[in-house]
């Protein structure tokens, strides 16, 4: 199992590379030019030529991804001449706010996808069953911004329960951790689009398990149901949902993006929106390259993890 | 014994003298065809009432958003503040936004976009994923390995960051977030292409086409392009769905198409506002006629993947 895992983690290693090469590339050949960026747009193209060979940016394609690379490994990120700051500074700034509503939005979602899809499974073409099948569907089928906007309409506008805005006081972490009412409705509307793709599978999954035969022996035996449930159908059918976990980071990613820009949540996706705005390469290119990376993060853990959990398709 | 003996017949082989299946089975002679695969697996889809639904579905939203303003004349070039946010009324059943233009006459005017954009970066992605799938899987070895790393990176780049990040760089017609969305999102057709040549390649009809003289261009045109489709067709309209999503999300954001074309995801652009302003109608039509579609797209998409699935099919 070693050789496997250290075969995974090279594989991982070569395609994280590739992400920041072919990031790298394509922002380069489309034109976000750092030089643009920090000399202004009215900036001719002798000052322009001069700056980026001061800064390197006159080097071969090759040369300046290697140059990238090296700086990533050393958590340099560059430097974004709009707001004066380093890129590296401004992630740190935000990625705390990001983490935890990206975090308690996925552990929401787990704690509702699971339980949901097994009783969906344990009571199949119930009523109960389709309605919940309808509900994920549709969910499935939305954007997460209009759900964003139906849930305001009901619990901001209609209800007066929660703030339609995440107050402008929510600048920390603490503080976010601290207003859960202020943060109620972006994670859930976050946690609503992640149990839309976790619940179908959750559903099928445990339909898979209900077949087996080591459920059938268990109830033979005279197991009461709960146990049938909880030791045998719930380890067995939560083995697809770790790599569901995995596979999840880009649509947290862009959900994150989506959600804190429609409440107003300082974070990456709100940096990452304004950075489109200015036309921030840097922040772009930096925010981008991580989430590239992060997905392949993902799918490692969830690749190893599964060989972990499940003896089955353990190799060599 | 005779209980169990009729238990076994239903769920295995149709006993011998049944109609349907030839009791000797032919030697060298003709064989005889029951039914095409393609008209058994249209059979499948159409006896599946979700998928009828989700049809009717799209065909309604290509009528009312193509022959709809045939019918229903709106202006939605000149902007009139003067007729700005009126609630629905018999003059405009949904209202009318920001600028003055009657919102039912603009989610006609957005519904064209988004089908649009969906159908010609799905084609697009579908092609290109077609092409680049079935070359990695004929290629095998170091060459195969090669291209398919290199849809591994392709993958794992988030797609609506990059989708974004060119967004700001292009101008946003109908034909450049096409472009953009389906040069970035042939990933997975490629994947499934790939790996339907490669267990094709190893099958016991494409080694009898060969032995009996079959030419490459014959195995190719008559047996593994026809094999492989069926997994392209049901992607297809997944990716369809996701392409009207994404658009969606980029004019939320704006980042969508230039004014005046309209958008759904730019409708609801200012709909945090809309909202907030009371302005229910300006947000909860539109985003209802995106859900409709993308889900009726899923719904045929599910059903297709049912009926070309041959182990799911009633027999």
């Amino acid at each position: 199992m070693t050789g496997y895992i250290v075969r995974r983690c090279i594989a991982a290693l070569i395609i994280a590379i590739g992400v920041t090469a072919v990031v790298y590339a394509l922002l380069a050949f489309t034109g976000g030019s750092p030089a643009v960026a920090a000399l202004g747009t009215h900036a001719n193209r002798y000052t322009i030529a001069a700056w980026n060979k001061t800064h390197g940016y006159d080097r071969p394609l090759v040369v300046q991804i290697a140059s990238y690379i090296s700086n990533l490994v050393q958590f340099k990120f560059g430097y974004s001449y709009k707001q004066g700051q380093s890129v590296g500074a401004l992630l740190n700034e935000n990625a705390g706010r990001t983490a935890y509503l990206s975090g308690t939005a996925l552990v929401l979602a787990l704690l509702i996808a699971i339980p949901l899809g097994i009783a969906q499974a344990v009571k199949r073409n119930s009523p109960g069953d389709y309605i919940a099948t309808t509900a994920t569907f549709t969910l499935y089928s939305m954007p997460s911004f209009f759900l964003g906007l139906i849930l305001i309409q009901i619990f901001a506008l209609d209800l007066h329960v929660f703030p339609a805005l995440v107050s402008d006081n929510v600048t920390t972490t603490w503080e976010a951790v601290t207003h859960p009412m202020q943060l109620t409705l972006p994670i859930v509307t976050l946690a609503g689009l992640t149990v839309a793709g976790f619940s179908r599978y959750m559903r099928s999954s445990a339909l898979d398990v209900l077949a087996q035969d080591y459920i059938r022996l268990a109830r033979a035996k005279g197991l009461a149901e709960r146990f049938v449930l909880t030791r045998h159908l719930l380890r067995n059918a939560c083995l697809p949902i770790i790599t569901l976990v995995g596979l999840s980071i880009p649509g947290l990613l862009a959900g994150n993006i989506i959600t804190e820009g429609l409440f107003n949540y300082p974070g990456l996706g709100l940096l990452f929106f304004d950075s489109l705005q200015n036309l921030d390469y840097p922040v772009l290119l930096a925010y981008t390259v991580i989430g590239g990376v992060l997905t392949v993060i993902g799918n490692l853990i969830a690749d190893i993890a599964v060989t972990v959990a499940d003896p089955r398709i353990r190799v060599g | 014994m005779a209980e169990i003996g009729a238990q076994q017949m239903v769920e295995g082989i149709p006993p011998l003298g049944s109609p349907n299946i030839p009791t000797t089975a032919p030697e060298g002679g003709d064989v005889q065809i029951l039914a095409s695969g393609w008209r058994l697996a249209l059979r499948e889809f159409f006896s599946n009432r979700l998928a009828i639904v989700g049809l009717g579905v799209l065909v309604f939203f290509v009528v009312f958003s193509f022959a709809g303003p045939l019918f229903y004349h709106t202006n939605q070039s000149l902007t009139n503040p003067l007729t700005g946010d009126l609630a629905p009324s018999w003059g405009h059943v949904v209202g009318t936004d920001d600028n003055g233009f009657d919102e039912l006459g603009r989610m006609m005017a957005g519904g064209q976009t988004a089908l649009e954009i969906g159908f010609f970066a799905a084609f697009m992605a579908t092609v290109i994923g077609t092409l680049y799938g079935a070359l990695s899987g004929l290629a095998g070895g170091i060459v195969d390995a090669v291209l398919m790393r290199f849809v591994d990176i392709l993958l794992s780049i988030p797609l609506l960051f990059i989708v974004l990040v060119l967004a700001t760089r292009y101008s946003a017609t109908v034909v450049s977030q096409s472009l953009i969305i389906g040069l970035f999102s042939w990933q997975i057709p490629a994947r499934l292409v790939r790996g339907e040549v490669l267990t094709l390649r190893e099958r016991d009809f494409v080694a009898a086409t060969r032995i009996m003289g079959g030419t490459q261009t014959r195995l190719i045109i008559r047996h593994l392009i026809p094999n492989a489709l069926s997994v392209v067709i049901v992607n297809i309209t997944f990716l369809i769905a996701d392409s009207i999503l994404l658009i969606a999300y980029l004019g939320f954001l704006g980042f969508g198409l230039s004014y005046p074309i309209a958008s759904w995801g730019d409708m609801l652009g200012n709909a945090q506002n809309a909202v907030t302003s009371g302005y229910w109608w300006l947000v909860f039509p539109v985003g209802g006629c995106l859900v409709l579609v993308v889900m009726a797209c899923n719904l045929v998409g599910d059903a297709l993947r049912d009926a070309f699935d041959v182990r799911l099919r009633r027999r």
